[in-house]
C-alpha cells in the first residue's frame, strides 16, 4: 500500500455500468456520501458537494472536479481544496474508483490519495502511532477517557 | 464524519519534526532549549515549529523562567487522531451505501 493513502476492494452484486452510475451520478452521490450533490460527472466538471443543511451556517461545502470518467470502468474526482483554487495534485486529495467485472456483478477498487501532498501525511502518522509506543501510550487512555466525554456531553 | 477535517491541524502534525516533537513533549513538557537538545536542528527552529502547534491548539504555553514551557494538549491531539482514524471507517460506511444501492438497482431491473 502506498504511504498516504486509504485503499478499498469490495465486491458488489451488481453489473459494472450499475455501479459505475451509483459512483457517477449526482443524484446516486448524494444518496451514499453528502447531503447535497451538484456535479456534471465529465472529465473537467466542477461541482460541490454539501454536508449538513445548506441553508445552515454550519453546512460544510467542499469543491469537487472530475479527474476521469470513463464508464463503466472508472471514475475519478479531486476534492478537499480551497474553492478559489483549481484543483491540482499539491492542493487536493484524489479519489478513484475502478471497477473490474467479476462474475456477475463487479469488483470496486477504491482509493483515496494526496495525504503527503497536502501535508497530512495520514498514514505517516498512523504508523508513529504505532511505533511510538511510548509516548503514544502516555496518551491513549486519555483519549479513551476523551472521547467518553464526548459522548456523554449533551 | 463528514469533510470537516481540519486541514492547519493536519498540516501540523503531518511533519515528522513536529511529531517527534509531540512524542518528546507527551513525556512531560519541555522547552524550544531542552527540545532543541533531543532534535538535529536549531532552538530557533525548534521555536517556529512550536509556534505552529500553538496556533491548531496542539501545545499550552506557560512562562518558565526566561522561556517558555510547552505542553501537549491532549484533547487537541485526540481530536487530531479521531478525524485520522476516521477518514478510513468514513470510506468503509460509503462503500457499503454504494454496495446497497447499486445491488437494490441491479435487483429492480431484473425484475
Amino acid at each position: 500500500m502506498e504511504r498516504g493513502s486509504i485503499e478499498r476492494e469490495i465486491h458488489i452484486d451488481a453489473r459494472p455500468e450499475v455501479v459505475y452510475e451509483v459512483v457517477s451520478r449526482p443524484e446516486h452521490l448524494r444518496e451514499w456520501w453528502p447531503d447535497e450533490a451538484e456535479l456534471e460527472p465529465t472529465p473537467g466538471g466542477t461541482g460541490v458537494i454539501t454536508f449538513g443543511d445548506r441553508t445552515s451556517p454550519d453546512a460544510h461545502v467542499v469543491p469537487v472536479t472530475v479527474v476521469e470518467a470513463d464508464p463503466p470502468r472508472r471514475f475519478s474526482f479531486r476534492w478537499v481544496y480551497d474553492r478559489a483554487e483549481a484543483a491540482t495534485p499539491a492542493n487536493s486529495l484524489l479519489v478513484v474508483f475502478e471497477l473490474i467485472p467479476s462474475g456477475a456483478g463487479t469488483l470496486l477498487r477504491f482509493s483515496e490519495t494526496g495525504f503527503r501532498e497536502k501535508g497530512w501525511e495520514a498514514a505517516v502518522l498512523e504508523e508513529q502511532y504505532r511505533e511510538h509506543v511510548s509516548g503514544w501510550d502516555h496518551f491513549l487512555p486519555r483519549l479513551v477517557t476523551y472521547v467518553a466525554r464526548l459522548v456523554s456531553t449533551p | 464524519m463528514n469533510a470537516t477535517v481540519d486541514d492547519e491541524l493536519w498540516t501540523a502534525v503531518g511533519d515528522p519534526t513536529r511529531r517527534r516533537m509531540l512524542d518528546l513533549l507527551l513525556t512531560g513538557g519541555g522547552t524550544a532549549t531542552t527540545l532543541s537538545e533531543h532534535l538535529p536542528i536549531t532552538r530557533q527552529a525548534v521555536a517556529k515549529h512550536l509556534g505552529v502547534l500553538h496556533r491548531v491548539g496542539l501545545v499550552h504555553v506557560t512562562p518558565y523562567g526566561r522561556e517558555r514551557r510547552y505542553e501537549v494538549d491532549e484533547a487537541q491531539l485526540a481530536r487530531a487522531v479521531a478525524q485520522l482514524t476516521s477518514v478510513g471507517t468514513a470510506w468503509d460506511a460509503r462503500l457499503q451505501r454504494i454496495k446497497r444501492l447499486a445491488e437494490a438497482i441491479q435487483r429492480n431491473q431484473e425484475d
